[in-house]
């Protein structure tokens, strides 16, 4: 019997260039011919480019394999990054079930929609305060004065961390997203990095020690299949909350922004329609800027899908951003409709691990549009001094995002008193407590 | 999106096992799919859809990532 490599249909692709960033749509459409393909990129891939098979691969976690595993106790995988960077495993992320099910279930009811509008208060606060500081001068950046605090705050606290420490977090948890793997300044932004982990590590104690309710407060009393979770593994889900938590909406927020300032005609039209339209218009920037692109997975057995042999072991990309644009399902997939219905885009992911934020990026998301749209709403991003991220392959971001608007008047305090305010609010109401069932 | 013809009654409910709680359905048709408080993840408490409801199920439906929602008519 002679052993034959099977051919593969085989492209060439890197998604940490400048030129995937600035082509994406052409790159996208090229993709979609061969919508499972094989690149070499990466110590070689497949790369997952249409709606169909994303949705049918993403939803088979028996098939795919999400898991991390640096110490090499099961399968060696190698997570969901292409490359792979972490030297250790990134939380939830990074696992399969039956594991990923129960750390979901102890996450869930802090998270839930249920559990997130407890919170709408406190978020509409700390929005108006980012505008009040900025309101009088008639400008501001969107992203470093506004689109970086709320998702930042609020994420503190969930997991129950003091509120103004988001400013400890902030700028590692964007610089290790958006400097480049290449770039001269990464020694400093990953020591930086890992003063945060440092940080977390000892968040942990500190709630052991003095426990306060929050996401940390779950997972170091968590016991999933009877063992109780290593500190490892610990930091790598409360470093997964702070990632997830701080940048994506940010992105979301700031290309959004961005998007309305160049198509003013849409905007008057979002702001006279607010009730009609902010849920359609923010699924579908979510579907258009998919701040996160996409996810590795390692294939978990020999298998034919789509004419190609999958093998096991082999490493796959599925790229949300691309199946976001498939013509298939999204009708003129390169427009922005703000009113598109049907839109069953996969910005969060699909299946099992769907985004546990989403509906917490939502809220946040929704809560600064509005009031940016109610207060400034002639506002003219500048183009030219706007900041995108180099490279897209971990998340569509940006990291500046300056604005001109007619000044208006301040509606409260500043930003420093509204968190030192929620955080007396938070002790004093223990407002991180998890959901309860009503039984209802 | 006029109502079925009558005497067929409309009929969609959430396939728990592929619903992963995208919160979609509960935007598009908020009377009709309700979200677990805990997960929230959907439910249809009742199957029968009112006329007036015909429409925004099959929204609901068309834009759910997971395909979770099943109508029979
Ligand atoms: S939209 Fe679909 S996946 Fe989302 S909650 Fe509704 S049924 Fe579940």
């Amino acid at each position: 019997m002679t052993d034959t490599v099977p051919s593969r249909a085989e492209v060439h692709y890197d998604r940490h260039t400048p030129e995937y960033r600035e082509q994406f749509e052409q790159v996208t459409a090229d993709m979609q011919r061969c919508p499972v393909a094989w690149t070499e990129t990466y110590g070689g891939h497949w790369v997952i480019s249409d709606h169909k098979s994303v949705f049918d691969l993403a939803r088979d976690p028996q098939l795919l394999s999400s898991d991390h595993d640096p110490h090499n106790e099961r399968k060696g995988y190698k997570g969901i990054s292409i490359p792979s960077i972490s030297p250790t495993q990134t939380g939830i992320l990074e696992m399969d079930p039956p594991d990923q099910k129960d750390y979901r279930a102890l996450m869930n009811p802090y998270l839930s929609p249920a559990a997130v509008a407890r919170w709408a208060p406190m978020v509409a606060d700390i929005t108006r305060a980012c505008l009040d500081e900025k309101i009088e001068s008639g400008s501001i950046d969107f992203v470093d004065d506004l689109a970086n605090i709320v998702p930042a705050v609020m994420t503190m606290a969930l997991m129950g961390l003091p509120l103004a420490d988001w400013v400890i977090y902030c700028e590692p948890a964007h610089a290790v997203i958006y400097t480049p793997p290449d770039s001269a300044d990464v020694p400093r932004v990953m020591e930086m990095y890992f003063g945060m982990v440092a940080k977390l590590h000892s968040e942990l104690e500190a709630v052991r020690q003095r426990p306060r309710p929050g996401l940390v407060h779950a997972l170091v009393t968590a016991e999933i299949a009877g063992a109780t979770p290593t500190d490892e593994l610990l930091a790598g889900m409360l470093s997964l909350l702070i990632g997830g938590g701080f940048d994506t909406t940010t992105s979301l927020t700031a290309k959004s922004l961005d998007w309305l300032s160049n198509n003013p005609g849409e905007r008057a039209r979002l702001a006279a329609d607010l009730p009609g339209l902010i849920n359609s218009a923010t699924e579908e920037f979510l579907r258009f800027f998919t701040p996160a692109p996409g996810d590795g997975r390692t294939v978990t057995k020999d298998c034919e899908y789509a004419g190609q042999q999958l093998r096991e072991g082999d490493r796959l990309w599925l790229s949300w951003a691309m199946a976001n644009r498939d013509p298939e399902v999204f009708p003129e997939p390169n427009e922005v409709k703000l009113d598109r219905t049907n839109n069953r885009h996969s910005a969060f992911g699909l299946g099992v691990h769907r985004c546990i934020g989403s509906n917490v990026a939502r809220a946040i998301y929704k809560t600064m549009l509005t009031q940016v749209l109610e207060r400034m709403p002639d506002f003219v991003c500048d183009s030219e001094a706007a900041v995108h991220y180099p490279t897209v392959g971990v998340i569509n971001g940006m990291q500046h995002l300056p604005a001109t608007f007619t000044p208006g008047t301040r509606l409260g305090d500043g930003l420093d008193a509204t968190i030192a305010r929620w955080q007396q609010k938070c002790d004093d109401e223990q407002l991180a407590n998890p959901v309860v069932a009503t039984g209802a | 999106m006029a109502p079925l013809s009558k005497g067929i009654v409309m009929k969609a409910w959430v396939d728990a096992d592929k619903c992963q709680g995208h919160t979609l359905c509960a935007m598009a048709a908020g009377e009709f799919f309700v979200l677990s408080d805990v997960d929230g993840h959907a439910s249809a408490p009742n199957e029968t859809v009112p006329p007036e409801l015909e429409a925004k199920v099959r929204l609901a439906a068309g834009g759910c990532p997971e395909q979770a929602i099943v109508i029979e008519a």
